[in-house]
């Protein structure tokens, strides 16, 4: 975990900017006990849970503002919390704390909260996180960060903002937080299975929701709603799922890939017989006719075969998808010495056995970065996870392209950006990109 | 039988054998003798397509005293070439998909080369050795568990036979990967921990339909793009580069298989129903997990080659070993097209036969297996595949060129069926 140790030692000599500089609310939490004002951008399934993840995480939290696209939702979130004995009182969410639309980041940032959960389709992230840094606000963000190499870009800035102006940011990559797997990686980064010559990251699943649109929906509404087949929106399964297992890779090697090559495609998502029902629904809605559905069946691939090159020149196996078939979650690291499953064992001369406590890191994140607001010495895992999104993104462009992507590349060349700017997501146009073909050419 | 006479004669010529073998290397004509006396390897072709004409070229220009004196294949047209290049009489050129039954039933064919498409080798192999032929066999060997089973039998047989089996996966017979490999297989890199093999390429030559073309007579001329012909690409390629990795373990088979892939680019009718991408992990024992992929999309990142990573060290297979024991191949290259017959010849004239049967066998399994596990989206285990998959694409022994065959359609998960697997399902479940 050097890189959160590098973090810390910057945090130490940031402390003092960050005391005068930041929200004068840090102060208060200081004490320990302060109250922490909280909104929640994006209130889907991970959204709610977000937000009681944090109650639960400090009894010092309090919902205060609710934001989403659709109005119907901040509003049933908002009665759903508000009928949880277990939170009575902690819920002061006033009916103009609550905010929907396209712009809706923007207003929530305006309001009075400390502290934002940032929960919607990821490519929105980088632009709402900005909004939330340059407000003054600490974030808690969920996994990917964006959806191009333009977002990751933009999400690094903001990290780096946020850094200069003592603001916290964790993300929702949960298993960074779990503390048998931090007691491993120490193991792993000491050199318990010697030098990393390889390793495999999995998360190869049977499949996902597919939304039909409602009435009232605009055509754009209806792929933000059913915004994981929409790789602009999602960034790809690659993305907005296996990246918890890149993550842990990343975590390993202490630092992305340095190289991507992957093969990758569509071969099931068009024979997926129920949602190939409710994309020709949502076409005759919106068309009138069946003709061309396959435009609205989304355009993300189902599998993807990577190979991440780290910078010591290990090459190691990332398999992810979507289909019936064989399901595989995990990691594995491989060493001279050694092997281990990311998780709790090594095996080899060193072998281990994480024995101490389990936590859930879907809380603990919450309670880590809490802690660390009111502590004054902010946790920041901005960069690392714009670091582990961008791996995904690579290897997805990898797969798209046919081409061989380097990391400096990325950094550094890559034109690669598919969200369109808040203007021409105001004027509400939908956006369509065809399904990858194996060749693309490489921007 | 004369290829025992033939032993008795060889160790008498033993020493000149050497020297001619030197002389080939650069390029000089052997001696008469081996042209006239009865050791000379009379060769039938089997296939004289693209690379059956190379094997035929390559193999009379691997040692002295062969000759080539048969051909077959399906078509006139193929043998055409051949038959101008080695002055074959018309009554030793035979065409049709019994072609090659009439080449291995001549007794002074001792020696065939076996270069039609892989779906027909298990078939035409299991009756060259029961025809008491020694074989060059272009790779790969099978492209289904049934023919599999046919190419180790027939390579058991050929072992009590002693007939000699040599597979055109190439590599086996190149300086420089040999001994590198001697020395990964002696420990250089110390125990082996992960390993990569690639073939991402373009594209391929693609025979388009003609208007008089039957489906058989269309496919088999369009062989590379059906799988019961190729295997598809992951096997008719690819399995060179698994084949190297193969070898870097001893020769053991993978554990278990677990592959993805797709046909996303080259989707026209013309390239039948295969896929254009592959990825596979192949687990070998101790848990050792490797990469493979491959790729015919035009356009797209080259990269043939493999690689294996032990715990002293890791090596390209072909030449270089870094790490605690670093080395350079720094000695003589040949071609290993012509070296693989060269090999396979000196070693029956030595009287100790290659027999290569089984080692491709178990690479040309590796492949398959990877594309059925991609095709269904299942990990399986290898001692699954081999006692309980029931997929059997050999062709049909009335097959005529004449029949009529639908293109399979392409391999969808969820619609695909793994003969076998909803059975071993069942089975569990009770």
């Amino acid at each position: 975990m050097a890189s959160s140790e590098k973090d810390n030692g910057t945090r130490k000599t940031i402390a003092g900017v960050a005391a005068t500089a930041a929200a004068i609310g840090q102060m208060a939490y200081a004490q320990g006990t302060g109250k922490i004002k909280v909104g929640l951008l994006g209130c889907g399934g991970r959204g709610n849970g977000a937000m009681r993840q944090c109650l639960e995480a400090d009894p010092g939290i309090e919902i205060i503002a609710l934001a989403d696209l659709f109005e119907g939702k901040v509003r049933g979130t908002r009665d759903r919390i508000m009928n949880e004995e277990k939170y009575a009182g902690r819920i002061k969410i006033d009916d103009d704390h609550l905010y929907w639309g396209y712009d809706c980041h923007e207003k929530l940032a305006k309001c009075e909260a400390d502290l934002l959960l940032m929960a919607t389709a990821p490519a929105f992230r980088p632009r709402q996180m900005m909004a939330a840094i340059k407000a003054g606000k600490h974030v808690f963000t969920e996994k990917p960060v964006a959806t191009d190499v333009a977002g990751c870009k933009e999400f690094m800035a903001a990290s780096k903002l946020a850094k200069d102006k003592g603001l916290a940011i964790v993300c929702g990559t949960q298993r960074r937080h779990e503390f048998s797997r931090i007691e491993l990686m120490k193991r792993i980064h000491d050199g318990a299975i010697g030098e990393l010559v390889g390793g495999q990251c999995y998360w190869y699943g049977g499949g996902i929701w597919f939304r039909g649109a409602n009435d009232g929906m605009s055509e754009l509404d209806w792929q933000c709603e059913n915004w994981y087949h929409f790789t602009w929106l999602s960034g790809d399964q690659i993305c907005e799922q296996h990246i918890h297992n890149i993550d842990v890779l990343n975590w390993c090697f202490d630092g992305p890939p340095a190289k991507f090559m992957a093969v990758g495609g569509r071969q099931w998502r068009d024979h997926n017989d129920g949602q190939v029902r409710t994309a020709k629904e949502v076409c005759r809605r919106f068309t009138g006719s069946e003709e061309n559905w396959e435009k609205y069946n989304g355009n993300i691939l189902d599998h993807v075969y990577a190979e991440f090159e780290y910078p010591n020149g290990a090459r190691c196996l990332s398999f992810s998808g979507h289909s019936p078939g064989t399901g595989r979650n995990g990691e594995k690291i491989v060493g001279t010495k050694g092997t281990s499953d990311c998780n709790h064992n090594i095996t080899g001369q060193n072998a281990w056995t994480y024995q101490g406590e389990n936590v859930d890191g879907m809380l603990r994140e919450h309670i880590d970065l809490i802690n660390s607001i009111r502590s004054g010495n902010v946790l920041n895992e901005g960069q690392r996870i714009a670091e582990s999104t961008l791996t995904a993104i690579g290897a997805y462009i990898a797969a798209c392209t046919g081409q061989v992507v380097t990391w400096d590349w990325l950094m550094n060349e890559s034109k690669h950006s598919l969200v369109p700017s808040q203007a021409d997501i105001m004027a509400g146009k939908p956006l369509y990109y065809p399904v990858p073909t194996g060749r693309d050419p490489l921007v | 039988m004369t290829h025992k006479q033939i032993l008795t004669r060889r160790e008498l010529l033993k020493g000149s054998a050497v020297a001619a073998g030197t002389l080939v290397l650069t390029g000089t004509p052997g001696p008469l003798v081996y042209a006239q006396g009865s050791d000379t390897i009379r060769v039938g072709v089997v296939g004289c397509g693209g690379r059956g004409s190379g094997a035929a070229h390559n193999c009379v220009n691997s040692a002295p005293g062969v000759k080539i004196v048969a051909l077959a294949d399906t078509f006139a047209d193929r043998i055409a070439k051949l038959k101008s290049d080695f002055e074959v009489p018309d009554d030793r050129c035979f065409v049709g998909m019994d072609a090659y039954k009439k080449v291995m039933a001549l007794d002074d064919v001792n020696f065939v080369i076996l270069a039609t498409p892989p779906g027909f080798r298990p078939v035409q192999l299991a009756e060259a050795i029961r025809q008491g032929k020694h074989v060059f066999m272009e790779k790969p060997v099978a492209v289904c568990p049934a023919g599999i089973k046919m190419v180790v039998e027939a390579s058991e047989l050929a072992e009590q036979k002693g007939l000699g089996i040599v597979a055109g996966t190439q590599r086996r017979h190149q300086h420089e990967y040999v001994e590198t490999m001697k020395r990964v297989l002696d420990g250089a890199i110390g125990e082996i921990v992960s390993a990569q093999c690639y073939w991402n390429m373009g594209g391929l030559w693609c025979h388009k339909r003609q208007p008089n073309e039957s489906d058989v007579e269309w496919q088999i001329r369009n062989w590379l793009y059906f799988t019961w012909l190729s295997g598809d690409h992951i096997c008719e390629q690819h399995v060179h580069n698994m084949d190297v990795v193969n070898w870097a373990f001893g020769d053991v088979a993978p554990e278990t298989v677990h592959g993805i892939g797709g046909r996303q680019f080259r989707t026209g009718e013309e390239y039948g129903h295969i896929f254009d991408h592959f990825g596979v992990e192949f687990t070998y024992p101790g848990d050792v997990r490797t990469i493979s992929t491959c790729r015919q999309i035009e356009g797209t990142a080259g990269n043939v080659s493999e690689r294996v990573v032990g715990t002293k060290g890791w090596t390209n297979c072909s030449g270089r070993i870094y790490g605690e024991n670093a080395w350079r191949y720094q000695g003589p290259r040949s071609d290993p097209y012509v070296q693989e017959h060269t090999d396979l010849i000196e070693s029956i004239r030595k009287g100790k036969p290659l027999n290569e049967g089984k080692t491709i066998a178990n690479s040309t399994l590796c492949a398959i297996m990877g594309r059925e596990s991609a095709y269904s989206r299942q990990q399986f285990k290898t001692t699954w595949f081999t006692s309980r998959c029931t997929l059997d694409l050999l062709p049909p022994a009335d097959l005529q060129l004449s029949d009529s065959k639908p293109v399979p359609p392409v391999a969808i998960p969820g619609q695909y069926e793994l003969p076998g697997w909803a059975q071993q399902r069942r089975g569990n479940r009770g």
